[in-house]
């Protein structure tokens, strides 16, 4: 029995190797299914059994079935060989070739069937026949001319196939070939061919080296039986393996490091081998971890079971079976045990230990080194619990069911980052912390008590629960667990009462050892976090010290994602704090593109413009978040939607003149356009009827009517403290539409008095005064109180048309001015800015007078202010000093050090970030842009580049200057020429020095070079034309030569007939 | 009560033990703490100097007897045996300082005398050191005035920078403690310069070193001349705002009184108000509330309460509300410049957005009375400072409109742009003309 189950294996793997072996494999599930016989260990058995070495248990019944299958095979067989036969007849190799892999393929099944190590005499007959035929074909060179390429490639690639084909069968084709009629009777006769058997026989003896531990083989045939059989035989195989264990370990005094070693790397070798079923390694490893001599080497063998259980699931999309994850996480708790039991124990992936590492015993004294990461298996749990809840749908069951798992992966990711603490791997912990904080940072105090309360009471209940689970595995526990370790680390994760005070813990450990990620990640859950607990001032505060908005264009989609995210929270958070400004400034990058969904991965939405390839959507799938985590999309869009209205409105009624020129929110604009169009209006439905009836009544200035449209929202519930919240909007709507109503109706009044104006919109009086103060003072509005009567009084300031034009006049002058500077400060500053390579030394020569000038030209650029968006600046924290301020004792501080320069940085913008914290957060502007990149790379990186100001698209040039080599800008087309309108912008970001320091040399050196290649083929040049010379030279020459020639046979002739006259005449004379 | 607005509890870290003495005395004088939690508090900082009878001074007055704990008598012993020794350590270097003619020997170059040092008087590396002890030592012991000297002559022998850059510390607090506020000033700015441009290990201690700075440069701006224009110049200085902002709000309140009071430094004014509506989440205190409500909400009966609780916060810091005794009554000059100024800023604003205004109503908003009032804006029209009118008939003031005329605007907006024209054309020119030549 043993040989045959160690002869099996090697038989397999030996001669499995060929090209056919592939679709042989996928064959034999299909097998499974096509032929339900109870072939427990037939199916399992190549080609190469020996019919005789079967199991004898193997009944008469299952025989005759066999027979059945058998005699269908046979019939599909010859019928392949008949199209075999008429593919011959028409010279076509191509269909041959086709018809011979099929063969084989059926060959295999076959020969399953008929549980017979001897191919059939058909298909030897088969064979004889196509080689005969290659043969003749191969012989006959004219026909093998004419054949078509493709023909003549499948004969090519035939006649290999065949030649090793057939080498296997050597011995039965040349049988056939002596006698041909033994084959053509013997159909199902199989009788063993002595040579065959020798074939085997060699397999066996070096099956013998390995089969030294009878358990071994006689796991890895459960193994190989369980790959045939994966789901019917499951039952069984415990079973057997039971039976197994009684037999191998009935004795435990027999087990030894060395056998559970051996058997351990035996199992781990099959492992990712076709056919090794992986559920069925996890459960021998399993068994293993319980017969294992040293902690170090359960360890071991728990590491690689719970690799194996990664490896359990398929694909790259799915998740993992809900029940393997929890035994996972198990298995990781157990190596936590060891590893707490056993401190002398030392875990790390970066050595290769010795082979007998594990061998040490609880007992020894030093360290034994392990292989394996502790922080990349977390992760990986992480990574399985987060898809599993993307997969499951939200709205079932299953889902809540799925939560509730979380406090079992806190407790996990808690053990790991304590057990990590106190090796010292503070990076892992802060690796392991990340994950724990990206668990809580966006459940709001009442949800985190709710887990909190869960993970307490629910802990017994679960682990009754999960315990079901194991018991399955536990239940054929071997005898002797002989490394027992107690439960050591806690089960229960401990959560402290307020979610900020872990967040604090977790996020200040992040700080001191994270790497830059893992910094950049914490820090935006830490933003987020706050945001929820309506601490807007100290996130944003984190938000903007961190300079995230700048760095998170080269940061990784997930990051983005999360920066999203948490933008989203923070508007919603100034929204909740009264800060609509602020609220809208946040949010108004996210919606600015339509594509809101997508940017906080909450769904994919559907371009009409661009169609995604499904892999682009597979991987916006796999990006997205679960529910639970989720913004309302609809409050989001509701408050990004009220700040703009708050905003706009009166802006709009400020500048009814020119409407078009100061716009705070484009897309609310829109909005508003598309509502005006409307030939009749509806009572409100959506979010933004709402909206935009309120916009309606606002600019009537009823405030109250406004405030109740908006108010019948019914997503307000969702909001916390939402009366409060209503107040302040109510309150910010009255002082918007009084501004609004003096905006609009301040021309037809002469004066008003302020009893009235905060009677009509229900204000107090200082605060109606104040408004109007603020806007008096701001210029926005001409007029003045007249304090004895407390009333406004208003200025005529209306200018006539004349004076108007005349203004818009006197400002398109300064504009030109400023152009012209430009202009020429681009042509002086650096004239060889558009450096094609043949003006490249040029421009140098402009870079080398022109200098440090570049440096004053974008600067001026930058103060210009707006029309870029060019002012991507700093915070107001200097890049240093940011994170002493954290309360909390973070004084490890976040700075980066790409932000060590940051003093120096902020000294330009410094003054005008801290110019309040509007500016402050409009300024970074360039921040979603970036991640709307994250979906489309190929995105406009900022409109505004890309056109110049004379209305044509931009065109991107490159800079050759000695201060900004290579880097790129989009310009004017007309750059450095008449007509350029001063448009420029760069594309790409500032070099760093070395590259600036290296690149004029290179373009330098590139120069000489094609300077001296110019050099050589000018002289080239000469010398060719001084060959031409030469040729032509000859070819008079060879003229002249042919001129003589003539002229020498003409003298010849002449000669010759002279002669002969004078013969002649001689001879006449003579006569 | 009166010590809400109290910041010593906030500043007093950032100080030198001795230098929170002065404020502790300030407060033992207003009375804001109970006498004993003072004195209390006096014994735990002198707990970790060396100036044991002054300890035991307190001591006995707190608790009234004569009796002196054992640990004190100890430790007083033990600070006189260590001062010994240490001035026998120093006292080659001490006694050579001492001599003149010697001293006369020493010239600029530091290599030099080090070496004359060495090679004449046997004075080598281990005396100077000893040196900068000693001084460290007299310090703490209370004795200022002998530390500055030491700490003076150690500057000049010293090699290592950072005991260079301690011993300025040490010297500058010295300084305060003396009240030689001209020299103090000196080695303050000495310290910016260092702190400045050297590059701090860590930029975290270039922050904490900026703060230690201002908090210890409070003492000296408060103090000098000069001070309420200088500490705008240092405070408002970017890489000092953000310091300030990040780590020590409170310091806004002297940075917002000095701008109150200092009528030069008006153009960086609106850039802090900026700044001051940013920190109002994180720092909020009766000056920088005025501000807002002047500027930010024009709140102006805000304001005119707030004025009041000014007073009060200046009157009970101890670096506002310094007296100046006159004769028999003391006063607080600060606090009067304050109200004056603090008045003054109220009623321009007040001005620019009303065209009349009531005598009377203007009188109370600056807590004068009709006559005063009168006379005080009789003052600014006389000065021009205000263009207005007094209509005396109806008691009012009545605002001369100053709206520019449009064609005023006009060759505003425009005058400009022929120089800049020229300047471009005179520009092209001359880049024309090496171009012809080449």
């Amino acid at each position: 029995m043993e040989f045959r189950a160690g002869n099996g294996i090697v038989a397999q793997n030996m001669f499995v190797g060929e090209s056919d072996t592939e679709e042989e494999e996928s064959d034999y599930d299909e097998e499974e299914e096509s032929a339900p016989v109870e072939t427990t260990t037939t199916t399992a058995a190549s080609r190469y059994y020996s019919g005789n070495a079967s199991d004898s248990d193997d009944s008469e019944g299952q025989k005759r079935v066999v027979r059945r299958v058998k005699d269908k095979r046979f019939d599909e067989m010859s019928a392949t060989v008949d199209q075999m036969k008429n593919a011959m007849k028409i010279n076509d190799w191509v269909s041959l070739q086709e018809s011979f892999e099929k063969m084989n393929k059926q060959l295999g099944k076959v020969m399953r069937v008929v549980e017979s190590d001897k191919a059939p005499n058909l298909y030897i007959k088969a064979l004889v026949m196509l080689e005969d035929f290659l043969n003749q074909a191969l012989a006959n060179k004219e026909a093998k001319k004419k054949m078509s390429s493709s023909n003549a490639k499948a004969l090519n690639s035939m006649k290999q196939k065949l030649k090793k084909n057939n080498k296997q069968y050597e011995d039965l084709i040349n049988q056939c070939r002596e006698k041909p009629e033994l084959f053509e009777e013997k159909v199902e006769d199989e009788q063993e061919p002595e040579d065959e058997d020798e074939d085997e026989d060699e397999d066996e003896d070096d099956d013998f080296d390995e089969d030294v531990q009878t358990l071994e083989s006689e796991e890895s045939k459960d193994e190989e039986e369980t790959a045939a059989e994966s789901g019917s035989g499951w039952e069984k195989m415990l079973s057997k393996k039971d039976k197994m264990m009684d037999k191998q370990f009935k004795d435990p005094s027999q087990i030894t490091w060395d056998t559970v070693n051996k058997k351990f790397k035996e199992i781990v070798a099959a492992r990712g081998r076709k056919g090794t079923g992986k559920i069925e390694l996890v459960e021998q490893l399993t068994f293993l971890t319980r017969v294992a001599k040293t902690p170090a080497q359960k360890l071991e063998i728990l590491f690689s079971v719970v690799s194996a259980q990664f490896d359990v699931n398929p694909s790259l999309s799915g998740h993992m079976p809900i029940n393997v994850w929890k035994q996972c996480v198990q298995n990781l708790l157990a190596i936590l045990d060891i590893l707490t039991q056993y401190s002398n124990i030392v875990v790390d992936d970066m050595v290769e230990p010795d082979e007998n590492e594990t061998q040490k015993g609880a007992d020894f004294d030093g360290t034994i080194r392990i292989w394996g990461n502790l922080v990349a298996f977390v992760e990986r749990v992480d990574v399985e619990f987060f898809k599993s809840l993307q997969v499951i749908d939200p709205h079932t069951r299953e889902y809540v069911e799925r939560l509730r798992d979380e406090p079992m992966f806190s407790v996990l990711a808690q053990d790991v980052q304590e057990y990590l603490e106190r090796i010292g791997d503070y990076k892992g912990a802060s690796k392991v912390a990340l994950k724990r904080v990206e668990l809580i940072y966006y459940k709001p105090q009442e949800v985190y008590d709710a887990m909190r309360k869960l993970a307490e009471q629910d802990n017994q209940g679960r682990e009754v629960e999960s315990g079901e689970g194991i018991k399955a595995v536990e239940e054929n526990r071997a005898p002797t667990s002989f490394v027992a370790t107690p439960e050591l680390v806690p089960r229960k994760p401990t959560f402290p009462e307020n979610s900020r005070t872990l967040m604090d813990i977790l996020v200040s450990l992040i700080y001191k050892y994270g790497d830059e990620r893992t910094k950049a990640r914490a820090m935006l859950c830490d933003i987020y976090h706050h945001a929820i607990l309506d601490e807007f001032s100290t996130s944003r505060d984190l938000l903007l010290m961190s300079h995230l908005q700048d760095s998170i264009q080269h940061m990784d989609i997930s990051t983005q994602i999360l920066f999203n995210r948490a933008m989203a929270q923070l508007g919603l958070c100034s929204f909740r704090v009264g800060l609509f400004a602020e609220g809208h400034s946040c949010l108004s990058e996210l919606y600015s593109a339509g594509r809101v969904k997508e940017l906080l991965a909450q769904g994919v939405s559907q371009s009409r413009y661009h169609e995604k390839t499904p892999e682009q959507e597979r991987l916006e799938r796999r990006r997205m978040m679960p529910y639970h985590m989720h913004i309302n999309l609809e409050l989001l869009e509701a408050v990004h939607l009220i700040c703009a209205m708050l905003l706009e409105v009166p802006n709009m009624a400020a500048n009814v003149h020119d409407a078009k020129r100061k716009v705070i929110s484009k897309t609310f604009r829109r909005l508003l356009e598309v509502s005006e169009r409307q030939t009749f209006t509806g009572p409100p439905e959506t979010v933004r009827d709402h909206v935009m009836a309120a916009t309606r009544a606002l600019r009537q200035g009823d405030f109250e009517k406004a405030f109740d449209v908006i108010k019948s929202l019914d997503i307000w519930r969702l909001l916390r403290n939402k009366d409060n919240v209503l107040e302040m909007l109510k309150a910010k709507i009255k002082e918007e539409a009084l501004r609004t109503y003096l905006f609009t109706f301040s021309s037809s009044y002469e004066s008003i008095s302020l009893d009235h104006l905060s009677k009509m919109f229900d204000l107090s009086d200082s605060q109606t005064h104040s408004i109007a103060s603020k806007m008096m003072i701001n210029d926005e509005l001409h007029a003045s109180w007249d304090q004895p009567t407390s009333c406004i009084v208003f200025r005529e300031v209306e200018h006539t048309r004349l004076q108007a034009l005349a203004f818009q006049l006197t400002e398109k002058l300064s504009v030109l001015a400023e152009t012209n500077e430009r202009a020429i400060e681009a042509r002086i500053g650096g004239g060889g800015l558009e450096g094609l390579p043949l003006r490249r030394k040029d421009g140098q020569d402009y870079a080398a007078t022109g200098g440090g000038r570049w440096q004053e030209f974008s600067f001026s650029q930058s103060r210009q202010g707006g029309r870029g968006g060019y002012n991507a600046g700093g915070g107001r924290g200097s890049g240093s000093a940011q994170f002493t301020r954290d309360r909390t004792g973070r004084s490890g501080g976040y700075h980066g050090s790409r932000h060590q320069d940051g003093p120096g940085r902020m000294h330009q913008t410094g003054s005008t970030v801290r110019g309040g914290q509007v500016d402050g957060l409009t300024m970074k502007k360039s921040f979603t842009p970036s991640s709307s990149k994250s979906s489309h790379p190929i995105n406009t990186v900022n409109n505004e580049g890309m056109h110049c100001n004379c209305g044509m698209d931009a065109l991107l040039k490159t800079s050759w200057t000695k201060s900004n080599p290579g880097r790129r800008f989009w310009a004017c087309s007309r750059y450095g020429q008449n007509g350029y309108c001063g448009h420029f912008k760069w594309a790409d970001d500032e070099m760093c020095s070395r590259a600036k320091q290296i690149i004029p040399g290179l373009l330098a050196k590139i120069n000489k070079l094609q300077e001296e290649i110019e050099a050589f083929q000018s002289k080239e040049g000469k010398f060719e034309s001084e060959i031409n010379m030469a040729n032509i030279r000859l070819a008079m020459l060879d003229h002249e030569v042919l001129e003589l020639k003539k002229k020498n046979r003409s003298l010849v002739l002449f000669c010759y007939v002279t002669v002969c006259v004078i013969v002649g005449v001689s001879v006449a004379f003579l006569m | 009560m009166t010590s809400k607005y109290d910041l010593t509890q906030r500043i007093a870290p950032q100080l030198d033990r001795h230098l929170v003495f002065p404020l502790l005395e300030f407060l033992q004088e207003r009375g804001m703490y109970p006498e004993e939690d003072i004195l209390k508090a006096k014994i735990e900082l002198l707990n970790n100097t060396n100036m044991v009878d002054y300890a035991m001074d307190i001591h006995k007055s707190l608790y009234r007897s004569e009796d002196v704990p054992q640990e004190m008598v100890e430790r007083r012993a033990e600070v006189v045996g260590r001062l010994k020794a240490l001035e026998e350590a120093a006292a080659p270097l001490v006694t050579f300082l001492q001599n003149p003619n010697a001293v006369q020997e020493l010239r600029a170059d530091q290599q030099h005398n080090l070496r004359m040092l060495n090679d004449r008087y046997q004075i080598g590396q281990e005396q100077i050191e000893a040196l900068y002890q000693y001084a460290k030592f007299q310090f703490e012991c209370g004795n200022y005035s002998g530390a500055a000297d030491y700490l003076y002559q150690y500057r000049a022998l010293c090699t290592n920078t950072e005991r260079s850059l301690s011993a300025l510390w040490g010297k500058l607090a010295a300084e305060i403690l003396m009240q030689n506020w001209d020299i103090a000033l000196d080695e303050l700015n000495s310290l910016k310069e260092i702190i400045d441009s050297k590059s701090f290990s860590s930029p975290m201690n270039q922050v904490q070193s900026r703060i230690w700075l201002m908090h210890w440069s409070l003492f000296i701006f408060f103090n000098h001349d000069n001070g309420r224009t200088l500490i705008i110049d240092l405070f408002n200085q970017d890489k000092y705002l953000n310091a300030i902002q990040t780590n020590a709000p409170h310091l806004l309140r002297y940075l917002a009184t000095a701008f109150i009071v200092n009528k030069r430094r008006r153009p960086q004014f609106k850039e802090f108000i900026k700044v001051i509506q940013q920190e109002q989440c994180s720092y909020k205190d009766p000056i920088t509330e005025f501000l807002a409500c002047v500027y930010v909400n024009y709140d102006f009966d805000g304001a005119h309460k707030k004025m009041k609780e000014c007073e009060e916060a200046i009157l009970n810091d101890p670096f506002l509300g310094k007296r100046v005794e006159e004769g028999n009554f003391a006063t607080v000059p600060l606090r009067d410049e304050f109200l004056e100024n603090a008045r003054l800023f109220i009623f321009e604003t007040y001005c620019r957005i009303h065209q009349r205004i009531e005598m009377s109503v203007l009188a109370e908003k600056l807590n004068l009375n009709y006559e005063e009032a009168e006379r005080w804006i009789v003052n600014l029209i006389r000065t021009s400072k205000l263009e207005a009118k007094i209509d005396s008939k109806t008691g009012t003031i009545v605002m001369e409109p100053n709206h520019t005329n449009v064609y005023e605007q006009l060759i505003d907006h425009t005058k400009s742009l022929s120089g800049r024209t020229y300047k471009l054309v005179s520009q092209l020119l001359e880049h024309a003309q090496p171009q012809t030549a080449r």
